[in-house]
């Protein structure tokens, strides 16, 4: 009796908790289709009015395309880099190691501020500030050092002998990383490849400092957000993150049963 | 004419010439010659740390020779690159590949080059039968045990049809019972495929119940190469007779020849050992005596050891006794009667001139 009352209270823990997360998301998603002007009760009725302005006003779907082109580019070259790199200085030592670590490794320290205050004097010598280009670029330096921190920990995890037996049944140091390395580190690939995309879709900060006309999602909503506060904005993160749950479940529907079923190369 | 020449041995199908490894400045193997006999099983044991993981890496192609040459069927190999070589490698953990069922980790050597895939899963079974794994092909990795596993690091190995089977410690991660199961596996499978073995391992038990020839490394060096049997009974070095077997070593210092028996004078007294080896009087010496050549009681001819009862160890078929000399040194006596000393008793233990070995003392 006593042992069901405290399960029933860890339940209602569990709830709050889970309560607090999704909340503010439930108040995005039942905004967006409210016809209430501010987000306050009493509810004024159901509409998609904000979702057709969004599309016929076109710049936050703009901007919502110009991030798609920009964070998975650059978080596929962020995380070929860091794998490379990872491997690299997982498998050699070699002079200037630690300092080439330390290297990739500083833009996490440095404040976005500066960082981007840098980018921007840099990028307009080279004319291409104002560009999605430009966005790409500086979100590659950026989001390089997360990816490289977890595939060098997935890395570490291989001994050493794994390759080596690789080369010893007569593998070419290319047949060795392709057949032996990356399967190894594939966890690590998607969860950097993950994490980067995160980092640069949400960055906000170097972006705007860079990016000019071609705005990307989190610049665009600053923009709008500073006119008015516009519904809207309720509606694009409802697509957002309508789109980040299809991604998630395709990812555990499609990719994750694959991983596991693997072994019959 | 010179080809014409009867060939009067086989090539072997690996010699070492004067091969050393140096880390820095720290010498891992030291001039080592070895030549190995087609189908030869060759045990090399000794203590941690002596060279051995490094000597067959040396041969696996995995480091550098710093001086000398290493052949391969005749074939000096000291520049071609690990994967270019004929010898394969069984890691003491293994090295399985996780991301690879049993199947696809055999497979793996096999699927490199160009290959016809039927004749690759063909051989995969063959040898997946050989080693006994044939119900476990689909099985990934992670949920084998560890003989399973060590059968699939072997048939990963031998797919491949190498010249030259390199084990490093292989059966080291086994419990006991299944470790004997195993050597005597190994050594079929050995003599079925015919193939040459080099077979590392700390364990005498284990070198000598398998292999044709056993080499005693130590510091980097071998101190010896010889059969088990020639081994155990004439260790060439003290090292040699102190790692070697149950052997009791008595230090002493050699008085002279009577006939062909040397006379030591040891801390208790002198005695008397058969050797031909004609050492000159003076030289350190020590007297080296397996534990079951040793028996407790007087008998005409026999030196005499005096020595005090301090422990005991029960081997089922017999008991090992723990004794000290006068002068500390711990001695051992292997006894098959069933009668226990006291400890801390007297006792006089007795062994022929013949029955020890005369070796030079370390510098
Ligand atoms: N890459 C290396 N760099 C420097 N020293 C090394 C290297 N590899 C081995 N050594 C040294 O060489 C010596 C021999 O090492 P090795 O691994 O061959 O010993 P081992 O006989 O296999 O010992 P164990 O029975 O413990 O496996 C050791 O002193 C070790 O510290
Ligand atoms: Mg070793």
């Amino acid at each position: 009796m006593k042992r069901n009352a405290w399960i029933g209270l860890g339940r209602l823990w569990l709830g709050l908790a889970y309560a607090f997360m999704f909340l503010p998301l439930v108040v995005l998603i039942l905004f967006s289709l409210q016809a209430n002007r501010f987000p306050g009760f009493p509810l004024q009725g159901w509409t998609l009015q904000w979702y057709a302005r969004l599309f016929d006003d076109g710049t936050l779907i703009a901007a919502l395309g110009h991030t798609m082109i920009v964070s998975p580019a650059a978080a596929s070259v962020a995380t070929i880099i860091a794998f490379l790199a990872g491997y690299a200085l997982n498998r050699f030592t070699f002079p200037g190691k630690t300092a080439l670590l330390g290297l990739v490794t500083l833009p996490i320290i440095i404040p976005p501020l500066i960082l981007g205050v840098g980018f921007l004097g840099l990028l307009a010598r080279i004319h291409l500030s104002g560009t999605l280009l430009a966005v790409f670029l500086t979100h590659v330096v950026l989001i390089t050092a997360p990816a490289l921190a977890i595939i060098q920990l997935r890395l570490s995890q291989m001994p050493k002998a794994l390759e080596e037996a690789a080369w010893d049944l007569g593998a070419s140091e290319w047949q060795a990383v392709r057949r032996v390395v990356l399967p190894f580190a594939l966890p690590g690939i998607l969860g950097a490849w993950l994490l980067a995309f995160t980092f640069s879709f949400d960055e906000f900060i170097i972006a705007w400092f860079v990016s000019g006309f071609d705005q990307t999602l989190p610049v665009a909503i600053y923009s709008v957000l500073v006119a008015a506060i516009d519904p809207s904005l309720n509606a694009i993160g409802t697509i957002v993150f309508a789109m980040s749950c299809a991604v998630l479940i395709a990812l555990e529907v499609l990719l994750i049963p694959y991983l596991i079923r693997k072994p019959d190369a | 004419m010179s080809q014409l020449a009867p060939q009067t041995a086989p090539v072997p199908d690996l010699e070492l010439v004067q091969v050393s490894k140096m880390f820095g400045d720290f010498l891992a193997v030291d001039t080592v010659d070895l030549s190995v006999a087609p189908g030869e099983f060759v045990a090399i044991m000794g203590p941690s740390g002596c060279g051995k993981t490094t000597l067959l890496r040396i041969l696996a192609g995995l480091e550098s020779v710093t001086y000398g040459q290493v052949k391969i069927r005749g074939r000096d190999v000291s520049a071609v690159p690990v994967n270019r070589r004929t010898t394969r490698l069984v890691w003491q953990n293994y090295a399985l590949f996780p991301h690879l069922d049993v199947a696809g980790n055999i497979a793996f050597g096999l699927t490199l080059g160009r290959h016809d895939k039927a004749a690759v899963a063909g051989k995969v079974a063959q040898m997946g039968a050989l080693v006994g794994l044939d119900d476990f092909m689909t099985r990934p990795i992670g949920q084998l045990s560890g003989g399973q596993k060590q059968r699939v690091a072997l048939a990963r190995a031998l797919v491949t049809e190498p010249d030259i089977l390199l084990l490093d410690e292989p059966l080291s991660a086994l419990d006991a019972h299944l470790r004997i199961r195993m050597q005597a596996e190994l050594r079929r499978i050995q003599q079925q495929l015919g193939m040459a073995f080099i077979y590392v391992t700390h364990n005498q038990h284990e070198a000598f119940s398998m292999a044709d020839r056993v080499a005693v490394m130590n510091r980097g060096r071998i101190e010896q190469l010889d059969t088990p049997e020639v081994l155990y009974a004439t260790p060439k070095t003290e090292f040699v007779a102190r790692f070697v077997g149950s052997n009791n070593i008595l230090p002493g210092t050699l008085a002279g020849y009577d006939g062909d028996v040397a006379v030591v004078t040891c801390a208790h007294g002198p005695v008397r050992v058969a050797d031909a080896q004609g050492l000159a009087a003076g030289t350190r010496v020590v007297v080296a005596i397996a534990a079951e050549k040793l028996r407790r009681g007087l008998r005409a001819g026999d030196n005499t050891v005096p020595a005090v009862m301090r422990g005991r160890e029960f081997a089922g078929s017999h008991n090992v006794f723990l004794m000290d000399l006068a002068d500390g040194t711990e001695i051992k006596v292997v006894s098959h009667d069933g009668a226990i000393p006291d400890y801390g008793a007297e006792e006089r233990l007795c062994f022929a001139p013949e029955d020890a070995s005369l070796i030079r003392g370390a510098k």
